[in-house]
């Protein structure tokens, strides 16, 4: 970026520019979303480390360029360029998007999606059918909670929209794929809207992926709204490219007797931030996310996750792991907030390191806030190494220093990947995790 | 086979073997006995190569190599294993995978090519059944959530599938209730070949019940101070580890 | 703290019993603060002009800072020109020995469980009694000085000693280390100087009673405790005030250097006034503590019972610079009606093989609030350091709350960090067993909490425990069932 520009003064004129061409610009609800957007951003601008919630984040390499949103998506890409990138082999449906646009000629065609499944572009749904997006649309983003939620909102645009009727229960996952490609500093800004009304099952993939090597900005928002007894399953892969810049914010709104179980991966980018922010608003919901975070060379990778618990009677999980290689950094936030007279909560957090270099550096802050009595939280952290006797036992059988460390990391790592019902994606997430790790030299730290 | 000469190894400065011979020929199956603290364990785990043992003194010659100046992975490969008394959980690492690459590195060491998926899970059922070991157990995380005589077992399918020239079993009977005992026994009993030594290391004479060695070593204070054959541990048995003690005091 | 759970359960049901206030003439300092009140009370200790100048730089960098906003407490905003920063009897000069000292002082003691008479005292327990801004006593000094070990008021260690002091005086909390330590550099008034010359095993343990009297005055004493190479001591604090309506300040400030092998271990039994249950009232106890484990192989061990107070908010915290040094951290807090708590440790791990240990007990019942707030840094050269976390909350009552909110920092791979967390109320199960047993519920709960405290409580010193005891008088009546 231009030392001389002010980030806050580019998004406001990126903003005005864009307004125009946004849709739905008639729609007097969304119109206010995106002013609202608008001006906490102008107001609060972009967070700084003094801020509690960015102390050790640095937006350095999110503001040094000066990213441009995409206007117009003029790709030239075939269905089998894609193949190699798709998790689920036994998709019900998907939904591809380039550059921040929908491509329905790379998607499921509408007429081939399962019977009582809505799935489409975001864009194009504002245009045809606003009134079905209204309720849901904004009902469970906050655009206090950042500068980048603000910002989707103010740019409010396109991304995937999925609504599933009462009581459908899809036997075959969802795949949306983002990718960003060709253009250089191309800034997108997704917004997704997943709801499932009451009694509906689903699973539902978001992979974030680029097709070279180009810098890019993803400052993607994903709206989640898991009805009465409904059940989400939630796999999220983020492997961009290693110049990638990545922002990503859920936020779930969680009705009674639901549950919403997420699988979350973060592998690529140069600088990657992923927020939950989970709401269990209705008695008896359960939310369990599992999570594994992989940083290398220079990258920061960073995971912050905030469990609200509103009512009695409710159950969460945090499970996270994180690979630190290199000279990368790494991050985890978690809190358990117990909101008063939320009685007979059960809620557990769980995040384990494993530092594997000399210049690699781990910030963790697990945390519990709790403002009723009869509740059982707790959450427990490590940051550490492989151990010892697992190596040896390993070299005691015949296999090598480097395969040995390989195999520990692999199985550091399945412990939480094996909890995603998606067929292959441990699987697949390990053959990454395994070239990130052949590529980076493992040094020795622990024998002598 | 193997050839130990004088071996000296000290832990965090304190001295744990003082000089240690021991010579075991091809297809011969030796008991080393000794009281708690006589150095035993160390002694299979410096066979083995494990950290934090430093050898201050001595040879071990290994089929013709010095073992010594092998890595652990390379002794492995080699010919030697290391059945442990308290076999290694390791979570999230699959059975199949950590045996067909265990597998697979000792038969590239041996000149032979790596086993295909198929017949490495015909071989491993073959191999399961020996030591009566519940072939669900395999599919679980490398012995995660088994119990003591699960892994004991679980360690002589290794030693049955890598076919090891030199076996160190140590204190493989511990833990272990009566029936469990004769299966990992029989286990054992079926690998001993002319070709293949072994080194047991034991407590208590209760294995060599099962298993009947050739020789019998008691180590005590770092040192062997009296061998024997099969009846050295009967006479342990009657007499206990005190005898041999105050012999070797005086 | 082995002794029987009938005792803490009456005493944890006592009502403040220190709120009394004992009449003395006194010669305080008008209210307010600015560059004079610095200048007078450095004048009134007859102050060498180096530590005139450190004030006032002190008070000069303080006067551009703002209250930390960061803790998880609440409270109206403090008038730092309300407050008077120097209160003392009026028998000064110093005295020289026990007969000199006011007789209502000694009486105030007695009343207090701490007898200043040494025929009367615990024995080996030596006291330094600070009352408002200055010592009124100090006992067992000769014996002290026969092993080499200096126990003094700070303000006579700065004429006595002036070498020593100089040279560790904010060598451990420098005046810039934050708002209240700035403040508290820049009007400290008295406080306990300790010097354990090298290889000597402090033949006692020392301790400094504070107590508070004064209406509308700050507490602002500063302590600082240098264990040179392989020596030993043990050193406790307790605190008291009278209640009044009013909030009062205190801001105490504890330096320990700890050399080559030596080590320290500091006691803490807090019990300022709290408040009423309508949270009027009650000291802000805002302390900033630290030790450095300068040495190799050095020592240092924090324990606090946290009962008192109607706003606590303090970290006491060891750096870990020597090689295979030792930082512990074991803590009860208490907070009950209205008291909140913001408290906990850093452990910064400099030093190759150093290891921390952080036990933090907390206990919220009414509507007390309880944070623990801990940082853990391991720094690149903190080759194989270690350290274990255990933060177990305990909640009695709906409207209390228990937060927890640690800070890992890590930056060497040889290093390992485990911290655990736990958050309940007492187990309908446990109450059950013992009721069934026969004993009381009040009887199971204060059991039941004497046991959930039990691993901070044996870091006591033996010779405390039963004014340990008595100062962990905390009510949770009406808070049970």
């Amino acid at each position: 970026m231009n030392a001389v520009m002010d980030p806050v003064e580019h998004y406001r004129a990126l903003v005005d520019a864009a307004t125009p061409l946004l849709p739905g610009a008639h729609l007097a609800w969304l119109v206010e979303q995106r002013e609202r957007g608008l001006e906490h951003f102008l107001a609060n601008g972009f967070p700084t480390r003094k801020q509690e919630a960015w102390r050790y984040t640095g937006l350095e390499r999110v503001l040094e360029e000066a990213w441009l949103p995409q206007a117009e998506a003029v790709v030239n890409l075939a269905a089998d360029d894609l193949s190699r990138l798709w998790l689920a082999p036994k998709a019900g449906a998907r939904l591809v998007f380039v550059n921040g646009r929908w491509m329905p000629a790379l998607s499921t065609p509408v007429d081939a999606v399962p019977a009582g499944v809505q799935l489409g572009g975001l864009r194009e749904a504002l245009e045809e059918e606003p009134d079905q997006l209204s309720a849901w649309l904004g009902g469970a983003a906050h655009i206090e909670a950042s500068a980048f939620t603000a910002l989707n909102s103010a740019l409010l645009d396109d991304g995937a929209w999925l609504q599933i009727a009462a009581d459908r229960r899809l036997p075959a996952p969802i795949e949306i794929l983002y990718l960003s490609l060709g253009q250089d500093r191309a800034a997108i800004h997704p917004r997704n809207l997943l709801v499932l009304e009451e009694g509906a099952q689903a699973t539902v993939i978001e992979h974030y992926a680029s097709l070279d090597e180009a810098p890019s900005f993803t400052n993607a928002v994903t709206e989640v709204m898991v009805g009465d007894g409904a059940r989400l399953e939630h796999t999220r892969l983020q492997d961009e490219s290693p110049s990638a810049r990545h922002m990503s914010s859920v936020f779930v709104r969680q009705a009674g007797d639901s549950a919403y179980h997420a699988t979350h991966v973060s592998l690529g980018g140069v600088w990657s931030r992923s927020e939950y922010h989970n709401r269990l608003q209705c008695e008896r919901a359960n939310c369990e996310i599992d999570g594994l975070y992989v940083s290398g060379e220079r990258r920061l990778a960073d995971v912050h996750v905030a469990i609200e618990h509103a009512v009695p009677a409710c159950s969460s999980r945090q499970r996270f792991k994180g690979i630190v290689l290199g000279s990368g950094r790494a991050v985890f936030d978690g809190l358990i907030r117990v909101q008063p007279d939320a009685q007979k909560t059960d809620a557990h957090l769980s995040n384990d390191n494993l530092l594997l270099s000399r210049d690699a550096e781990v910030d963790t802050k697990p945390q519990l806030e709790i403002y009723a009595d009869d509740v059982k939280c707790s959450h427990g952290t490590t940051v550490g190494q492989l151990d010892p006797a697992q190596l040896f036992y390993l070299r005691s059988r015949g296999i090598g220093l480097g395969e040995a460390r390989r195999m520990l990391c692999l199985g550091f790592a399945t412990e939480v990947l094996d909890g995603c019902s998606v067929e292959g994606f441990a699987d697949r997430v390990g053959e990454r995790l395994r070239q990130h790790l052949e590529a980076s030299p493992l040094i020795r730290v622990n024998e002598e | 086979m193997l050839k130990v000469t004088d071996l000296q190894v000290t832990v965090d400065n304190q001295p744990i073997l003082k000089g240690l011979d021991l010579s075991v020929g091809a297809g011969e199956v030796h008991a080393i006995m000794g009281p708690n603290g006589s150095g035993k364990s160390s002694l299979a785990h410096v066979l083995a190569g494990r950290e934090g043992y430093q050898v201050t003194g001595g040879e071990v010659c290994f089929d013709g190599q010095d073992l010594l100046a092998l890595d652990v992975e390379e002794r492995a490969r080699r010919g030697l294993f290391l059945a442990l008394q308290y076999p290694v959980e390791l979570p999230g690492v699959s059975t199949m995978v950590f045996l067909r690459e265990s597998l697979n590195a000792v038969r590239a060491q041996r000149g032979e090519p790596p086993l295909d998926a198929a017949a490495f899970i015909k071989l491993l059922r073959e191999k399961a059944r020996l030591v009566e070991l519940n072939p669900e157990l395999l599919k679980r995380a490398v012995n995660t959530g088994f119990s003591g005589g699960e892994k004991k077992r679980s360690e002589i399918l290794q030693m049955a599938l890598l076919e090891p020239k030199l076996a160190v079993l140590d204190e493989t009977d511990s833990g272990l209730d009566i029936d469990a005992l004769r299966i990992v026994a029989d286990g054992v009993n079926a690998l001993r070949s002319p070709q293949r030594s072994m080194i047991l290391v034991t407590h208590y004479q209760r294995l060599l019940d099962y298993i009947e060695p050739d020789f019998v070593h008691v180590l005590a204070g770092g040192r062997i101070v009296r061998s024997g054959d099969k009846s050295l541990a009967l006479e342990l048995e009657r007499r206990g580890y005190g005898w041999i003690a105050g012999e070797a005091a005086a | 703290m082995s002794s029987n759970s009938s005792e803490v359960s009456a005493l944890i049901r006592r009502e403040y019993e220190q709120g009394f206030v004992t009449d003395i003439p006194t010669e305080s300092l008008p209210p307010g603060l600015d560059e004079q009140v610095v200048r007078a009370i450095s004048a009134k200790k007859s102050e060498p002009d180096w530590l005139l100048e450190w004030r006032l730089e002190a008070f000069r960098y303080w006067s551009q800072q703002r209250e930390p906003q960061w803790a998880a407490v609440h409270h109206a905003p403090i008038d730092y020109q309300a407050i008077s920063y120097y209160s003392a009897p009026k028998s000064r000069p110093g005295p020289k020995s026990l007969d000199e000292v006011d007789p209502k002082l000694l009486e105030t003691y007695e009343k207090l469980g701490i007898p200043l008479a040494e025929q009367k005292m615990l024995a080996g327990v030596a006291v330094d009694a600070v009352f408002d801004s200055v010592s009124v006593a100090t006992t067992f000094k000769e014996k002290l000085a026969e092993a080499g070990v200096i126990f003094s008021s700070i303000s006579e260690a700065v004429r006595e000693h002036p070498e020593l002091v100089r040279q560790h005086l904010g060598s451990v909390v420098s005046y810039r280390d934050n708002f209240f330590a700035s403040l508290n550099a820049a009007v400290f008034s008295d406080g306990t100087f300790v010097y354990i010359p090298k290889g000597v095993r402090c033949p006692m343990e020392l301790s400094t009673y504070f107590r508070i009297n004064s209406a509308n005055t700050g507490q602002f004493e500063r302590t600082l405790i240098v264990a040179d190479e392989a020596s030993y001591v043990s050193y406790l604090e307790g605190c008291t005030a009278p209640m009044r309506d009013e909030n009062q300040l205190h801001a105490a400030v504890v330096e320990l250097v700890a050399l080559e092998d030596a080590r320290i271990k500091y006691s803490t039994v807090q019990n300022w006034y709290p408040g009423d249950e309508q949270g009027r009232g009650g000291i802000y106890n805002f302390v900033t503590k630290r030790g450095e484990c300068r040495g190799a192989r050095s020592h240092i061990s924090w324990t606090q019972v946290e009962t008192g107070s109607a706003i606590t908010w303090k970290y006491p915290s060891c750096i870990l610079r020597g090689d295979d040094s030792v930082g512990e951290f074991y803590s009860v807090a208490v907070t009950r009606g209205r008291q909140q708590a913001d408290t906990g440790t850093k452990m910064i791990h400099m030093g190759r093989n150093t290891r921390s240990t952080i036990v933090s007990k907390g206990i919220s019942a009414g509507q007390g609030s309880n944070a623990y707030r801990g940082l853990v840094r391991m720094t690149p050269k903190a080759e194989n350091a270690r350290n274990h976390t255990q933060c177990d909350s305990l909640l009695i009552g709906d409207r209390c709350a228990a937060h927890t909110f640690p800070y890992i920092e890590v930056r060497n791979p040889t290093a390992k960090v485990e911290h655990e967390a736990t958050t309940s109320k007492i187990g309908d199960d446990q109450l059950f067993y013992c009721r069934s047993r026969g004993l009381s519920e009040e009887n199971a709960v204060s059991m039941i909490v004497n046991g959930f405290c039990k691993e901070v409580f044996k870091e006591l010193p033996m010779e405390f425990a039963a004014e340990a005891q008595k100062l962990l008088s905390v009510s949770l009546e009406g808070a049970v069932g």
